[in-house]
């Protein structure tokens, strides 16, 4: 068969566009009686508010401060929960949070309008440590416990197989928290068509999702929202939660003017969701010739303020902590909770990205403590066509693991 | 207000500019080269980088007025009027050395700044002229074995 693309090298499709420099990112879009925006957002993280605008709303060249009352519909939005407002209300979780969203003629206008709002914060105790977190005695979100998902893996029987085992390595992990950083800050365009369509571009991995959550919150059809998204400067799981998309779209609704705004690089730190740090306490047992036997894991997954996709990659986390090896009995408690930390979410690898920090750890030491190659302990374990992993799927297909270390080892002289 | 006197891709422009006004903002905002990106404002990624009399620097920390008197290269000013790519970003094409694009236009100009003073630089030579541009897509393969592919295509005097 003859493939026009498989097997082929293909110059991308946008390729033209942006080595000459004429690939359009939002930021990249100006229009004609143009206004811009700009977020305040909270410096502390948990507390309740009052806002005063009345001194930034007499600036010259202020048009409209937006709060929580100015939603005209939901004043929320999440991919999984509805759990973030779209201006907070009343309370504030994290550090970033947006209570006020400014309109101005210039984004220099509407910079100095954020300085003149005045915020008093009742600041109320705040919770950092996730395991803290886990006992409820302060709570992120009211009447809401801490704990937002448990997912549950048991397999055979893992008193057995410690029991049957020669060696056993116990240890707790740590992994960070990290930031996609991609290269475009966020930035987007509003404006509202002759027949009342409302219009926003901006740089998303969702626009479908994104059209849904601008929809309620403004109180409109689905129909009546259209997302366009221009070309993308990265995003790596970090655009697939809204940030500054319902607040241009109320703003071009109220003034009947496009609307523009531009988050710097700081800013877009605050205002997308980060990769879950998680504790990842984990016992591993094999016997003498290196077979693993047993799996014993807890992980505990910090969302921060919001669930985003936690309930998803702490299910990732717990699926994969068991590595690609066969392991007859697996006992996997993964748990999502919520601090007042910054946010997390999806962020390149989705939950199977931390797990291995520990997993591989472990079968080293286990080499080690065996006095078996690293090289040997994985190929006795690895998947192969035809093995079950924990969770009881059976893989049918490619899985060339073997091979590949094999190769890799090869490759190294490790073998 | 002050204004000032540059060239732009060989074209002379007289412009009124505010004293806080970075040339970032005066190429992207006033004069409408935003293939000129702005991705930290402090000088660490790069992504604003043109080049001023024949060097590479980041136009998020040179204001306005400096650029008064200077050439400046955008990459508004690579491609031919016949719509004829410059070699160089022929080369990034052909190596695929392009993602999300976002870091590709300053990228494709340390790349010529490099090239314009060293026509046969080696690898590391390549790196370290890349070194002031960040792409987060992790493509750095795909452009250092651009940048070699440039200097192929230039010393054949152009593809």
């Amino acid at each position: 068969m003859d493939f026009n693309v498989i097997g082929k090298s293909v110059i991308r499709v946008d390729g033209l566009a942006k080595v000459t420099g004429k690939a359009i990112y939002p930021q990249d879009i100006y229009m004609d009686n143009m206004l811009f925006g700009k977020t305040l957002r909270s410096s502390v993280p948990h507390a309740y508010f009052t806002l005063d605008t009345s001194k930034a709303e007499k600036i010259e060249g202020v048009v409209k401060i937006f709060t929580a009352k100015d939603v005209p519909g939901h004043n929320s939005h999440g991919v999984l929960f509805k759990d973030h407002e779209v201006l907070c209300e009343k309370k504030v979780r994290r550090i970033g949070d947006p209570i006020a969203f400014v309109v101005a003629v210039s984004e220099k206008i509407a910079a100095e309008a954020i300085e003149a709002i005045e915020v008093k914060y009742e600041e109320i105790p705040a919770v950092f440590d996730p395991v803290e977190a886990m006992k409820d005695e302060i709570k992120v979100h009211d009447g809401k416990s801490n704990i937002i998902y448990h997912y549950k893996l048991r397999k055979g029987n893992i008193e057995e197989g410690f029991a049957q085992s020669d060696v056993i390595v116990e240890n707790v992990y740590n992994t960070s928290m990290v930031e996609h950083a991609f290269l475009q800050p966020e930035a987007g365009v509003s404006y509202v068509e002759d027949d009342g369509t409302i219009v926003v571009c901006a740089a998303t991995q969702y626009p479908h999702f994104d059209q849904l959550e601008i929809a309620e919150a403004m109180g409109v059809p689905a129909e009546k929202v259209k997302v366009i998204n221009p070309a993308v400067g990265g995003a790596f799981g970090g655009r697939e939660d809204i940030t500054l998309q319902i607040h241009l779209a109320m703003a071009a609704v109220y003034t009947g003017r496009p609307v523009k705004a531009v988050y710097s690089r700081e800013e877009s730190f605050y205002a997308h969701s980060k990769r879950h740090p998680e504790i990842i306490k984990i016992k591993t047992g094999a016997n003498k010739e290196g077979k693993l036997l047993a799996l014993e894991a807890e992980i505990i997954a910090d969302t921060g303020a919001y669930a985003s996709w936690a309930i998803n990659v702490t299910r990732k986390s717990g699926i994969h902590v068991t590595g690609p090896y066969v392991i007859p009995n697996v006992k996997v408690d993964a748990y999502a909770v919520y601090t007042n930390n910054p946010f997390c979410g999806a962020m390149r690898g989705f939950g199977a990205t931390q797990v291995p920090i520990a997993t591989e750890q472990q079968m080293d030491i286990l080499a080690e403590k065996l006095n078996i190659s690293p090289v040997e302990i994985r190929l006795k374990n690895a998947f192969t066509k035809g093995s079950q992993t924990a969770n009881g799927q059976t893989l049918t297909d490619s899985v060339p693991l073997v091979d590949c270390i094999t190769k890799a080892a090869k490759a190294i002289g490790m073998f | 207000m002050k204004t000032i006197s540059l060239k732009v891709n060989g074209k002379p422009y007289t412009v009124e500019v505010e004293e806080d006004m970075r040339l970032l903002d005066l190429l992207r905002d006033k004069l409408g080269f935003t293939g000129v990106k702005e991705g930290c404002a402090e000088g660490e990624c790069g992504a604003c980088s043109v080049i001023m009399d024949g060097n590479l620097v980041t136009s998020c920390l040179v204001m306005a007025f400096q650029a008064d008197g200077k050439e400046i290269i955008t990459i508004e000013g690579l491609q031919s009027e016949d719509g004829t790519l410059h070699p160089i970003q022929q080369a990034f094409l052909d190596e695929g050395a392009v993602q999300c694009g976002f870091c590709t236009p300053a990228m494709v100009l340390a790349a010529k700044a490099l090239l314009d003073k060293n026509p046969n630089p080696t690898d590391e030579q390549i790196k370290e002229g890349i070194s002031g541009n960040l792409c987060r897509c992790t493509g750095y393969a795909k452009i250092v074995s651009a940048v070699k592919k440039a200097a192929e295509y230039l010393n054949q005097g152009g593809k």
